[in-house]
């Protein structure tokens, strides 16, 4: 399992660090941590690279390098890295530029299997794909404060599960709620569900939502199915049935300390593009972490 | 659908998204062929116009890199018929992206030599500790190097060294804010209003220098220096008081600033005769340029001081290679293509007869009315675009508006100068901007009251002082 955890800055990313590492430990998850810098305006990107160098030069680090910085004292501090990793204090002589305005540090984890540290540059959707399909992450986790768009795109266009950590408090205690339906992206959605629980050591709702009076064969067996892998699992759960249009039911239902967790759409993407997904839909509108399963 | 994965539609929508402007682009310059030419405009030159807005609006939504860009003008100008596949190619090159060229790669040598450390020293040795003068002091040094290498080179050495009194102040980025920008602002303001002071202060300028050869007026190095560095002079005490009035800074005195900025360049190495040789070499440059560029011209001039560094050893071409954008000299060479065809085509008279029609009989009875235009229109073509492409596409239209040909082309090389309002205005803002310590709506907070002044100043010396030339 790899997961990719987007930070943009000091002052509002500790809520995304920090339930994404929970994640990664929940996963033993192989972890890296990318701050995207702003793109370089096109006809100035050479002389820029020229003034950054004599930067460095007075001991100056380049823009990005202080959020790195700052990611490594957060892990240094909750122990997730090795000891001799943080002994030696951070190691930014070794961010290894790899190409393409990618640089990279590697350290070795405690809780999860490695933590590389990642600095890019450019339109942030654009590098976080780029990052995602080259080096094949299973869940991508992203900030949701002021940044819709942004989390529209990448659950549109990004080939990984998407934890939107949109108002989250550590120090909260959640509750998942977990969207089961008949639709291929609800088994996934569950085994996400069964460990994310198990990490946070939190109970689930199941929601099951029917556009109809009544709930279909496909429905109960799903809901069923995932209570029955919740007991096993030794974690609490209750089933919820409620009726009404799904995307609009499960926003309603949702509250501020629920962690949903939900399939991805099986629509084809012409069709989500221009109408849009059950997920997108709730991704929107609801005002708590969502984490969307592909 | 059509057989087509989820991954590949997936694939396809992002790149429509990420495509979009180009899109958009390619629809207005269909839509406009689809319409008949203006009365009074060639078809070559209507569609060079129309050219012209769509590679207008690729420069400032960068959809596609700025060489694709550079190609789309080259092929269009081929398919359009505005040209034959010869003309369009030699159009391409000329002594100003000879200029550019050798403006960009002797900027790596320059900045390579590592003067940074003695003209701190030396600014700090003329201002002393108190932050008004050091303010003025770095407006003023930024100004006058900017005017004689050009305010890209200057920003790049300047930068790292208000950025280290900055540091050695306060380590804390809440404390030292508004010094943060008063002194990164004085650096990229500094260099944009000392960029007009001579013809080597940008690629603008030697552009502008080439439209007015063609128009057989001739103006020297020297020349260009008298009519227009009084103005420097002028606006290097307005910029720092302006920027002092609009971001007061949270010490008066940097005295701990200063101190620990001696120490850390007393530990950098002694001036060596290598240092020497390689300022002598760009005196040798600057000399060239004084004497003897009307004959053979900046660019090679330029060149000349490359060739130089690289033959004396002090710059690697790997570096020079590494650290020039070879996109951004196509894209010039691209624009000055569109300019020249611009003017060939009979588009620059047609626009320039629609603004005096415009303008009506004012513009004879009070020329400062055209000047005005002028120097607003260009301001905002700069901040939009970039000032040497601005000149490229507006000089040869702005050089047919008036009587006077040398003085719309100064004014519109001068304007193009006034990049204070955003970051991609020039590179000495995007390098401040790229820093990390000034936010982009800072730019604007005392950019537009030094863009009115600048303005305001301009068309009052130019109606002024420039009297005496004539």
């Amino acid at each position: 399992m790899k997961i990719l955890i987007a930070v943009g800055s000091k002052e509002y990313s500790g809520p995304t660090l920090s339930a994404g590492m929970k994640v990664a430990r929940a996963f033993n998850a192989s972890t890296t941590i990318v701050d995207v810098g702003e793109k370089v305006n096109e006809f100035s990107t050479k002389v820029v690279g020229l003034a950054q160098e004599r930067m460095e030069s007075w001991d100056f680090d380049r823009p990005g390098v202080d959020v790195l910085e700052w990611a490594f004292e957060y892990l240094a501090g909750k122990k997730f890295i090795e000891r001799t990793d943080i002994e030696a204090g951070f190691p930014k002589n070794t961010l290894v530029d790899t190409g393409g305005s990618r640089s990279e540090v590697y350290l070795k984890g405690t809780v999860c299997e490695d933590v590389n540290l990642i600095l890019r540059n450019g339109e942030i959707i654009s590098e976080l794909r780029d990052e995602v399909q080259n080096h094949g992450y299973d869940v991508t986790i992203i900030g949701g404060s002021g940044k819709r768009r942004m989390a529209h795109d990448l659950v549109q266009y990004i080939d990984s599960s998407i934890f939107v950590v949109n108002k989250y408090d550590p120090d909260q205690l959640y509750r998942i709620l977990l969207a089961v339906d008949d639709s291929p992206g609800t088994p996934k959605a569950v085994k996400y569900g069964v460990r994310v629980a198990q990490a946070f050591g939190i109970g689930v709702d199941l929601l099951t939502v029917s556009k109809q009076d009544h709930f279909g064969g496909g429905y109960k067996n799903a809901a069923d199915h995932a209570a029955k892998l919740m007991r096993r699992s030794g974690i609490e759960a209750k089933n919820v049935f409620e009726v009404g249009d799904p995307a609009q039911t499960i926003v309603e239902v949702a509250e501020e300390n629920n962690i949903i967790i939900m399939g991805a759409s099986t629509r084809s993407p012409i069709k989500k593009f221009f109408i849009g997904s059950k997920p997108l839909d709730v991704m929107e509108n609801c005002r708590c972490p969502i984490l969307i399963v592909k | 659908m059509l057989g087509f994965s989820h991954r590949s539609l997936t694939n396809f929508l992002f790149w429509v998204t990420q495509k979009k402007w180009f899109l958009i682009t390619m629809a207005v310059g269909f839509f406009l062929l689809l319409l008949p030419n203006p009365h009074g405009l060639s078809i070559e030159g209507y569609r060079t116009l129309i050219i012209v807005i769509t590679a207008l609006m690729l420069i400032v939504t960068e959809p596609i890199p700025l060489p694709g860009i550079a190609m789309y003008i080259l092929v269009s100008e081929v398919y359009f018929g505005i040209g034959s596949a010869n003309t369009i190619a030699k159009s391409f090159m000329n002594d100003a992206v000879f200029f550019i060229m050798g403006s960009l790669m002797l900027a790596v040598a320059i900045v390579k030599q590592g003067w940074d450390t003695r003209i701190a020293l030396g600014i700090i040795k003329l201002t002393g500790h108190k932050t008004r003068n050091i303010v003025f002091g770095f407006t003023a040094i930024s100004a006058i190097l900017a005017s004689f290498i050009g305010e890209h080179t200057v920003a790049a050495i300047m930068v790292p060294i208000g950025m280290a009194l900055i540091h050695f102040t306060s380590e804390d980025r809440k404390k030292v804010q508004k010094l943060s920008a008063v002194l990164l602002f004085s650096i990229a303001y500094g260099a944009l209003v000392g960029s007009i002071g001579t013809p080597s202060g940008g690629g603008r300028n030697v552009i502008m220098m080439g439209y007015l050869r063609d128009s057989n007026l001739s103006i020297s190095y020297l020349e260009w220096m008298l009519r227009v560095y009084p103005l420097v002079l002028i606006q290097i005490p307005i910029v720092s008081w302006v920027l002092m009035k609009n971001f007061v800074p949270e010490f008066s005195h940097l005295d701990s600033g200063v101190r620990k900025l001696v120490v850390q360049v007393a530990k950098s190495a002694e001036m060596t005769g290598r240092n020497t040789v390689a300022a002598f070499i760009f005196l040798l440059v600057f000399l060239g340029w004084i004497l003897f560029s009307e004959s053979i011209g900046l660019g090679t001039i330029a060149l000349t001081g490359v060739l130089f560094y690289l033959v004396a050893g002090f710059v690697k071409w790997e570096d020079l290679s590494r650290n020039t954008h070879w996109g951004v000299i196509i894209l010039f060479g691209a624009t000055i293509s569109l300019g020249s065809n611009i003017k060939a085509t009979g588009a620059a008279i047609w626009l320039a007869n629609s603004i005096v029609e415009f303008l009506g009989p004012f513009i004879h009875s009070m020329p400062f009315i055209a000047d005005t235009l002028v120097a607003i229109m260009t301001t905002t073509m700069a901040n939009v675009l970039s000032s040497s492409a601005t000149v490229a596409v507006l000089g040869p239209i702005t050089l047919n508006i008036g009587n006077d040909t040398l003085h719309m082309g100064l004014v519109t090389a001068i304007a193009s100068a006034f990049g204070y309002f955003t970051v991609v205005a020039a590179p000495a803002c995007t390098i401040v901007y790229s820093s990390g310590m000034v936010k982009a709506k800072d730019f604007l907070k005392a950019g537009w009251q030094l863009g009115l002044i600048s303005i305001f100043l301009l068309v009052l010396y130019a109606n002024t002082y420039w009297l005496f030339f004539n």
